[in-house]
């Protein structure tokens, strides 16, 4: 660990797609940026044994996701040529159709920005401690399990 | 020697606590196989354990003051 300051990246509840576009607003200072990245993850409908799943409850082990998130942050720093980096992460509610996960990656040129852009999102993916329950219309849930 | 646990996602259902402290427990495989013991359906179960932040791997042996989290399957994003 380094004594860098650790970046709040969880959000409770959706992420807006207001909240995205200020964050994108707020680079147009930054003008040796040529390229952005930016994924976004979506609560899909899934239907499972006939039901749909309506949100996802997330949950994390706050602690240890937000040392995860400094390490990949740091370690996508030093892969990648990048000029900054924002990851934000839905805790609680987050009903489908809204943004769940955003990961915004910034560089000189596209390569650097779009492959730290997916490197992040399967390292969060893998070795974040967080957890998704699938909530259906009739209140029942099941606990999420990430495709690889 | 007291030991925290935390537990979560479906872990936490099937102890049905997220959090409690557990005395007299030397080893991380002790720990498991106490918790099968009370809760058989944690046997068919992958799941990692987490002591002080940090994932381990083996027979890990635990210190007073501990923190231990049992962790299912990540599911983020």
């Amino acid at each position: 660990m380094t004594n860098k300051k650790i970046k709040k990246v969880f959000i409770e509840g959706p992420i807006t797609p207001s909240f995205i576009a200020d964050a994108i607003a707020k680079h147009n200072t930054k003008k040796d940026i040529g390229a952005h990245s930016i994924f976004l993850g979506q609560v899909r409908n899934d239907i499972l044994n006939g039901k749909e799943v309506k949100a996802i409850n997330y949950t994390a082990y706050n602690e240890m996701a937000e040392e995860k998130f400094h390490e990949i942050r740091e370690i996508a720093f030093e892969k990648y040529s990048l000029t900054c980096m924002h990851i934000y992460h839905s805790l609680g509610g987050v009903n489908s159709g809204e943004i769940s996960l955003f990961v915004f990656t910034s560089s000189k040129h596209r390569k650097d920005a779009m492959e730290a852009c997916t490197f992040i999102v399967n390292r969060i993916k893998e070795e974040v401690p967080i957890w998704g329950k699938e909530i259906f219309e009739d209140e029942s849930y099941i606990w999420k399990q990430n495709t690889p | 020697m007291k030991i925290k646990i935390l537990a979560f996602g479906i872990i936490a259902d099937i102890v049905g606590k997220s959090e409690w402290t557990i005395e007299n427990i030397q080893q991380t495989d002790d720990l498991k196989k106490h918790l099968e013991n009370l809760y058989p359906r944690l046997k068919s179960m992958k799941y990692a354990i987490a002591v002080n932040l940090v994932i381990t791997s083996g027979n890990f042996e635990l210190t007073d003051g501990a923190i231990l989290a049992l962790m299912p399957p990540f599911s983020g994003g």
